[in-house]
């Protein structure tokens, strides 16, 4: 059914109040989170448009206490798993164990049963881990034996990866990488910020405990609205221009891009950007999306779907500079 | 005389069958011959040998009619073979007969008389395929040595030999060598002396500002939003403008979203001076085009006298407009 305009006022009224959490929630995450605004952002809109969220920095950036803190203001059940090389599928998934009082088998749930999933440092562990981890993101339910369970909403998994260190890894696969919804690359903060994570640390009782300020029903209700959010005809074709670009540059005049890109955006990125656009709307307040939404998530959900020719790496073009061309070239509606 | 007549048939019955064999003969009868063109030779050296085998026209046309030659070895006792030539047709205009040939050459390096052996044709008759062979005669060759005289003493080796030369030993190479020199010394004359290209200047038939007024005006008559066409309306207005800040001020304003023309377009300070005005015309123009907002009739006509406005407040001056593009091209560095 489509909609009209008096249905898009209201459902941006709707909005307007339903994303007030979203506010409530920065500032929370706030009282121990200082910097980091751009990734917990990233995080909210992993959360709402139900895609799992790849971090690369360096340790250290409070990516733990990110998403500890996250769970703990959502009332939902953390988990971190941390990936070696020794790690095996059923100490991600769970296994089935032998009950000597019962005399029979049973299932021993592994810490991916948890609303949030904190996957550190993933290219550690090998390529069967990675996939029990990736199905279960993929399919939203684990099978242990002959049993399936689905796993608990929200779920959201969180995978980091060390940019530096890249002895004894395993990269993930493109196909696997392809997953995660966005690629988030993390920074170094501010020195007023470091200040400021220093006295904090310095002083922990001075910090509030965070709050319990939403429940995971609630995350599920604004999910359902960010499906709502409306996204006219010219959005579409905007993120569809951007993601056939990086497959096609030469027919947006871009033919200097053509020796640099081995693979371009799969069809799972036009979704990404679409969902991610209506989440990052809703997290705006507002009931439709607009140009600025695609852009401002688009590094984040194309980066790391954009392969790079062996030309690309000798020349030191990264990803996000093919990707600026890219923006820069694509007419806005 | 019924007995006269059975003794009469088993008469030319027999008659016939005795005839039969020979009328066959006669077809089958093929003519064919080996020929070798010297019957002596020094060890090493080359014998020609000629196989031919003639055919009547008869055998010529009938398409049962098959004659095969020889398949020699590489190598037939005490001699070697060295080519063998396809087999060859020459018709004989005066008998009228068909003659095929083929030449084998053929060498020997064992000394003392030997012979070429009986080679064997095969030949293919009538519509059972009966096969025969005609096979044609040995023919001797003496292979002789080369005379040594042993008596005398050996002679030495002799020195090398100075070869005199001519300058007409190399006439060729010096003949391209001055031809290339010819053609770079034109070559050079060439692009030396070519009157230099004035580089065309297109100079604008019409101008930024005149072609946006233009395209203003249109779009007022065209009646859009008085058709209710109002997306319509607020896309051209928009791109009239954004085409118009192109050209005018070198700012890519249509690979932008409005937020960021409105970062943009602060390096160019008359422009700058229309922020507001520019800034509530697209936030309008965004909602019409994403947000299917349907503004009202001042609002349209509020929205076309921004426009024209911004236009007229930018118009360049005589002699200034390059002035202005040079400005922001200088910010946009």
């Amino acid at each position: 059914m489509e909609n009209t305009s008096s249905d898009i006022r209201q459902l941006n009224e709707k909005i307007h109040q339903a994303s007030a959490f979203v506010d409530l929630l920065s500032m929370e995450l706030g009282k121990v989170i200082v910097g980091q605004r751009y990734m917990v952002e990233r995080l909210l809109i992993g959360l709402l448009a139900q895609g799992h969220v790849l971090l690369e920095g360096v340790p250290g950036l409070a990516k733990t206490l990110s998403i500890k803190s996250l769970s703990s203001a959502i009332n939902a059940k953390f988990s971190r798993i941390q990936f070696t090389p020794d790690l095996l599928p059923a100490d991600v998934v769970g296994t089935m164990i032998y009950n000597q009082q019962k005399n029979e088998f049973v299932v021993r749930r592994g810490p991916i049963f948890a609303n949030f999933i904190l996957a550190d440092e993933i290219n550690r562990a090998p390529a069967k881990v990675q996939s029990a981890l990736l199905e279960a993101m993929q399919e939203r339910q684990i099978t242990i034996g002959d049993n399936t369970f689905k796993l608990d909403e929200p779920f959201l998994v969180l995978a980091t990866q060390n940019p530096i260190e890249q002895e004894g890894t395993y990269t993930l696969p493109e196909a696997q990488v392809d997953r995660f919804m966005l690629k988030v690359v993390i920074g170094y903060p501010t020195k007023e910020e470091e200040k400021l994570i220093i006295r904090q640390n310095l002083n922990p009782e001075a910090s509030s405990p965070i709050r319990a300020i939403i429940q995971p029903s609630d995350i599920i209700e604004a999910r359902k609205l960010v499906r709502e959010v409306y996204m006219d005809e010219k959005i579409e074709k905007y993120i569809l221009d951007i993601v056939f670009a990086t497959r096609n540059p030469e027919d947006y005049k871009l033919n200097k891009l053509k020796p640099l890109i081995a693979y371009g955006g799969s069809p799972r990125a036009s979704i990404n950007l679409a969902w991610a656009a209506k989440a990052y709307a809703f997290m705006k307040r507002r009931g439709y999306v607009i140009p600025e939404d695609v852009r401002n998530i688009c590094f984040d959900v194309m980066r790391h779907r954009v392969g790079l020719t062996y030309e690309a790496e000798a020349e030191n073009v990264t990803s996000e500079n093919i990707l600026s061309e890219i923006l820069n070239a694509v007419e806005v509606p | 005389m019924h007995k006269q007549q059975v003794i009469r048939r088993i008469f030319l019955s027999c008659l016939l069958g005795l005839l039969y064999p020979f009328s066959l003969l006669a077809q089958q009868a093929v003519d064919v011959a080996a020929k070798a063109d010297t019957n002596s030779i020094r060890l090493g050296e080359q014998i020609k040998l000629q196989l031919t085998a003639t055919l009547t026209p008869a055998q010529f046309k009938d398409p049962n009619f098959k004659i095969i030659f020889p398949v020699l070895p590489d190598s037939l006792d005490h001699f070697e073979v060295v080519t063998r030539t396809s087999l060859d047709t020459v018709n004989s205009q005066d008998v009228h007969t068909h003659t095929l040939h083929q030449t084998v050459t053929l060498t020997s390096f064992d000394s003392g008389h030997w012979q070429i052996p009986p080679m064997r044709f095969e030949v293919i008759t009538g519509a059972n395929a009966a096969a025969d062979s005609a096979v044609t005669l040995p023919i001797g060759i003496d292979v002789n040595t080369v005379a040594v005289d042993t008596t005398k003493a050996f002679k030495p080796i002799k020195a090398v030999q100075a070869v005199p030369w001519s300058i007409w030993d190399y006439w060729l190479y010096i003949a391209i060598g001055a031809g290339i020199v010819l053609i770079m010394g034109g070559l050079i004359w060439y692009f030396r002396s070519r009157p230099e290209k004035v580089p065309v200047v297109n100079t604008p038939t019409i101008s930024p500002y005149e072609l946006a007024t233009r395209q203003l005006k249109t779009l007022k008559e065209e009646k859009l939003w008085q058709q209710g066409d109002v997306k319509q309306y607020y896309t051209r207005l928009t791109d009239i403008l954004r085409t118009y800040f192109e050209h005018q001020f070198n700012i890519a304003a249509l690979e932008q979203t409005s937020e960021e023309l409105l970062q943009n377009i602060k390096p160019v300070t008359k422009l700058n001076q229309q922020r507001d005005k520019l800034r509530s015309l697209l936030a309008i123009a965004d909602l019409a085009k994403f947000a299917k907002l349907q503004p009202t009739a001042d609002e349209h006509e509020d929205c076309m006298v921004k426009a024209e406005e911004i236009l007229e407040w930018t118009r360049p001056k005589a002699g200034a407009a390059e002035e202005d593009g040079t400005t922001a091209e200088k910010q946009q560095a």
